[in-house]
Order: C-alpha cells, then sequence, then structure tokens
C-alpha cells in the first residue's frame, strides 16, 4: 500500500540524475555569479574612483603641468620664507624680559612728563571765544 | 556548521542559505527537487520543459530569496515560483488551459492527510488516469496536497487564489478520485 506522494515521486525518480545535474549546475554557478556580482559590485566601485582620478590627471594636470609644476615651485619657496622668517625667540624672550621692562618704564615715565609740561598750560589758558546763550535775553538788551 | 545532505521540514538551512552558503542551497534544491519537477510534470506534461522550469525556479529562489518574510515558508514559496513559472510558459503558449476558472464554494471535511488515502498497487495507475483526467486547476491543487501536505492556506498563496476556491476545488478533486477508487 502506498500513499498518492509516494506513488507520484516514485513515477518521476527517473529524472533524478538530471535533476541532480541542474541542482549542482544552480548552486556552483548561480551562487558564483551572485558572490561575483557583489564583488564586481565593489570593484566597479572602486575603478570608477579610480577612473575618476584618472581623467582629473589627464585633463586637468597633465596638459598644462609646467604651470602647476611653476605654481608648486612657487608655493614651495614661499612656505619656505615664510618658515624662515618666523621669530626663534619665545626662550628668548623670557630671558631678556625683565631688563627691558624696566628700561621701557623708564622710557614710559620720561616721555609723559614731557607731554605733562605742555598740555597742561595749554588746557587752562585757552579762552572761550563764543559762549551762546538764549535768543530771548540778546532780544531784552536791544530794548533797553 | 555542517548541513545536512537533504534538508529536513523542520530545519531547513534557510538563514544559511540567505548569506550565500553553498552548501545550504545543495540541501534546500536537494529537498525540494524531485516534489519540484513532479508538480510541474504533472501541470505541463512535457520532461524538458519540467527541468527547464524547475532550473528557471532555482534561479529565481537565488536572486530573490530576500524578499521571502518568514523561512519556514520557503517550501511553498518555492512552490509559487514555480506555479507562475508554469502559468507565464502557459501565457506565452496561449494555451487553453485555464488555472484561475472559478468553482461555487463547497463545505467539506478537510481534516483528511494525503497519507490517509492508501492505494493498492493496481490502483496506482488508475490514480494517475484520474489526475491526467482532472481539470487543471484541481490537479494543481490535489498535487501541491498530496506531494507536501500543503495547507490551505498555502495552498492558496501558491496558486494566488482565493481559499473558498481552493476548498471547492480540493473537495471535487477528493470526490472524483474516490469515487473512482470505490468504483474498482
Amino acid at each position: 500500500m502506498k500513499t498518492p506522494r509516494e506513488i507520484l515521486l516514485a513515477r518521476h525518480r527517473a529524472a533524478g540524475p538530471k535533476l541532480e545535474a541542474i541542482r549542482r549546475a544552480v548552486v556552483t554557478e548561480e551562487l558564483n555569479h551572485q558572490v561575483t556580482k557583489s564583488q564586481s559590485r565593489a570593484a566597479g566601485l572602486v575603478s570608477s574612483c579610480l577612473d575618476g582620478s584618472k581623467v582629473f590627471w589627464r585633463e586637468l594636470i597633465f596638459p598644462s603641468r609646467q604651470i602647476w609644476a611653476g605654481l608648486a615651485a612657487i608655493w614651495i619657496l614661499i612656505f619656505a620664507a615664510n618658515v624662515s622668517q618666523r621669530d626663534p625667540a619665545p626662550a628668548g624672550m623670557v630671558k631678556a624680559f625683565p631688563s627691558e621692562i624696566m628700561s621701557f618704564k623708564e622710557q614710559q615715565k620720561l616721555l609723559n612728563e614731557l607731554l605733562a609740561d605742555r598740555s597742561l598750560p595749554l588746557d587752562i589758558e585757552r579762552p572761550k571765544l563764543f559762549s551762546p546763550r538764549p535768543r530771548t535775553q540778546i532780544v531784552e538788551t536791544v530794548v533797553v | 556548521m555542517k548541513m545536512p545532505e537533504v534538508a529536513d521540514n523542520e530545519h531547513l538551512p534557510v538563514a544559511q542559505a540567505r548569506t550565500g552558503e553553498p552548501a545550504a542551497w545543495d540541501a534546500l534544491f536537494r529537498r525540494y527537487q524531485l516534489p519540484l519537477y513532479v508538480y510541474v510534470f504533472e501541470l505541463t506534461r512535457h520532461e524538458q520543459a519540467s527541468l527547464d522550469l524547475v532550473q528557471e525556479t532555482f534561479i529565481a529562489a537565488v536572486k530573490h530569496l530576500g524578499g521571502l518574510r518568514g523561512d519556514e515558508k520557503f517550501g511553498s514559496w518555492l512552490f509559487g515560483i514555480a506555479h507562475q513559472k508554469c502559468v507565464q510558459r502557459w501565457r506565452k503558449k496561449g494555451g487553453h488551459e485555464i488555472l484561475f476558472d472559478e468553482i461555487p464554494e463547497t463545505p467539506d471535511d478537510f481534516g483528511d492527510s494525503p497519507d490517509d488515502l492508501l492505494m493498492r498497487r493496481e490502483q496506482e495507475m488508475e490514480f494517475m488516469n484520474l489526475l491526467d483526467q482532472l481539470p487543471l486547476p484541481q490537479r494543481s491543487v490535489l498535487l501541491l496536497h498530496f506531494i507536501e501536505d500543503f495547507s490551505l492556506e498555502e495552498i492558496a498563496r501558491i496558486t494566488e487564489t482565493q481559499l473558498g476556491t481552493v476548498k471547492s476545488r480540493l473537495h471535487y478533486a477528493k470526490r472524483a478520485l474516490r469515487k473512482l477508487l470505490e468504483q474498482k
């Protein structure tokens, strides 16, 4: 006694080898294809970046390479000059600091004294040329 | 993790197959290759076309497994792909057989398992003849019921028909089968 399932499967068991071949083909080829597809997607991204940089180099840099080289040289010179002109002295400043401060204070004191002598009298002696009064007062004096 | 050669229904390595593990796919296909072939062959009645359809179903499964919701539905999902491939083939060939005809819903007892029906050796030929005579929609439903013991809901999903339609198709198919077996 057999179930309908057993009857059906037994009837088609002869197709087994062909189905095995199909299964093997799908598992090896199709899965590999899927893997290579995902790999090629990543590789495509990398290669498009590389291609972009190649195009950038070929179209923009390479035709006017002497100009770019000249610009680069000028920038290097500017940088070098900038570096050489920098004061290398924060430590030296600390050493010279007290004596210089002292002399600076003395000079400032002297300058203040000199300026003070001239400026004070000018402020005191200067007469006011015009002192504004209300218009009504002026009219009153005329009438009287 | 070591794969069993043939996956059983309880332990289908669908999760591993999702990661693209060849051994998992091999076990899954080994489990379903013959039932799928039986189903497709009994609908198309053409050996080479059935082999092609099984291959196309496998390839589509590899490509679209990401769309499967619920690993336990893998079997019905795979049969659904195969069913769609059969329908596409009939449409291309302008076939006269229709898979979507409506039969009025009839209540019936569907509790019996396909394994309850046991046949003697001399009844096997009659069973196959009867299967050949059944209209395609009923044959499709009966095959899914017998081959994989799919539930009515799963059969409805595979064949993309209403649950009531599946019930009535299975009812008519089983009644015809019983009638034939009783006569003999």
